[in-house]
């Protein structure tokens, strides 16, 4: 699994086996059974996660009980809550939406990472922007796009979760209703299906 | 004529849950690595209770392409629906053969009056795999009611044997079949005994519903084990210890590549794209949920 995540890390940036191998003590690996609660709202973690091997999501609870998901991290996937990173208590629950090995990876790992292999620097920037653009595209999405936009955009990014997630889960992490994902998946039917 | 020995006596794995509805032991391929193509999968569901509720358990609209999944009723009630319109409720008996083809979305509910009351529940589903030249043909749906099933008495009211596919002692069975598949539900009494012969190279397997039998003189094997055979020799007999029914699969094997992700079995990692592609883009029709 640390080696998984090592070759997730390769594909992105520069870093040789043997950089890899100095900062790599500090990363456990751990299981989670389906749907057991990764880690809960208000506390304070101490790392983020990269899945190796099945599927995370990050979710919220409003006052009337409803959940609203942030991201899902199936494969090669990282999650983790980053108002940890500042000592603020968590916003998010996680939990394991199938069974899930994961990488704990400490909050500071790139940080630190980058202190002792200081050319790991501009790389860990180029990291940390991905990941803003991520959240920038994921934004205005919501603001902007139409339910249909959303759906369209959704399987491009996760083109497998239509399998492996009820359709509630989807219609949450696209800010719509379940009904509003069912008629948008009828009327791409009507367009697409010839029998 | 040679007789086919036993390769193994499989018992069931541990269950699993699909949907809330079926609870089901896979003998193959998770729960054993053997070789029983055409047949791909068969999640068995044992006997058990389930409690009334007026809610029906079951299993949410999902895809199936490439292949055909077999459902075989013996207590309990099914209701089916798929994205080609068809529909129907599989009874205590009854077969459902559904060829999924190119592409097709059903959900499998149990069925309302059987939901409200509850009752044992025992359930086979087999996933027969497709060559490749019919993985992308029209899907297809045959339901076979017990009553209308082509059958052959034993002597001396020794039971049947109730002839799904294939062909047993010169009697059709009343599925069509896209390769040589022979599915049989025998149904022994007492000591009663019947003969089965399939060619040396058909995968062969015989799983025990109920009571328990007595293998090639030998072997015994009681309800819920899976008799793996040699593909050597032809010949088996078996002998009903007390009254039984057994679930007989035989099929010449598909010598083709496979690739699985989830309820997709094709031949090529691409094709496979390809399904995961289509599904998400409708191109396999809508079914409300």
């Amino acid at each position: 699994m640390i080696h998984q995540f090592q070759k997730y890390l390769q594909e992105k940036i520069e870093i040789t086996d043997e950089q890899f191998e100095s900062i790599s003590s500090v990363l456990k690996v751990k299981k989670f059974e389906k749907n057991e609660i990764v880690q809960y709202t208000g506390d304070n973690f101490k790392h983020g996660y990269f899945v190796g091997k099945g599927l995370l999501r990050a979710y919220s609870i409003d006052a009337k009980g409803k959940e609203h998901i942030l991201q899902f991290a199936p494969e090669n996937w990282l999650v983790s809550d980053r108002n940890n990173m500042n000592n603020e208590p968590s916003i998010f629950f996680i939990d394991a939406i199938e069974a899930t090995e994961a990488v704990l990876m400490p909050n500071n790992f790139m940080e630190e990472a980058a202190r002792q292999v200081p050319c790991l620097q501009p790389m860990q920037i180029k990291l940390l922007n991905n990941s803003i653009r991520f959240m920038q595209k994921r934004i205005n999405m919501l603001l902007s796009a139409t339910a249909e936009e959303r759906y369209l955009d959704f399987i491009k990014l996760y083109p497998n979760l239509t399998l492996r997630v009820p359709q509630w889960m989807i219609a949450s992490y696209l800010g719509i209703t379940p009904e509003s994902l069912s008629r948008v998946r009828k009327e791409l039917a009507n367009k697409h299906f010839r029998p | 004529m040679e007789t086919k020995q036993i390769e193994k006596v499989l018992k069931a794995p541990a269950p699993h849950m699909v949907g809330d509805g079926f609870r089901v032991h896979n003998f193959f391929p998770s729960g054993y690595k053997i070789n029983m193509s055409p047949f791909f999968l068969m999640d068995y569901g044992s006997k058990i209770e389930f409690s009334a509720r007026k809610e029906p358990r079951g299993v949410g609209v999902h895809p199936h392409r490439g292949f055909e999944t077999v459902t075989i009723a013996y207590h309990g009630a099914v209701a089916h629906h798929d994205s080609a319109g068809n529909s129907g409720v599989i009874y205590p008996g009854d077969v459902q053969w559904m060829t999924a083809a190119s592409g097709i979305l059903h959900k499998e509910y149990h069925e309302a009056q059987y939901s409200l009351t509850g009752g044992p529940f025992q359930m086979v589903q087999l996933w027969v795999n497709l060559p490749s030249k019919d993985k992308m043909g029209k899907p297809g749906y045959q339901a076979i009611k017990q009553a209308d099933m082509a059958h052959f008495d034993l002597p001396e009211n020794g039971g049947k044997i109730e002839i799904i596919a294939g062909n047993y002692q010169g009697i059709k069975g009343n599925a069509n079949t896209f390769t040589p598949i022979e599915l049989y539900n025998a149904r022994l009494n007492k000591g009663s005994e019947a003969t089965f012969n399939f060619p040396e190279h058909f995968n062969t397997g015989f799983l025990v519903i109920e009571g328990s039998i007595k293998v090639n003189g030998s072997e015994t094997a009681a309800a819920d084990n899976f008799l793996h055979f040699k593909n050597e020799g032809e010949e088996i007999k078996i002998e009903a210890l007390e009254n039984s029914v057994i679930l007989v699969l035989s099929g010449e094997p598909i010598d083709e590549p496979i690739v699985q992700y989830g309820p997709f079995l094709m031949n090529t990692q691409a094709e496979i794209h390809q399904a995961i592609e289509d599904y998400n883009q409708g191109r396999f029709g809508y079914l409300e949920e």
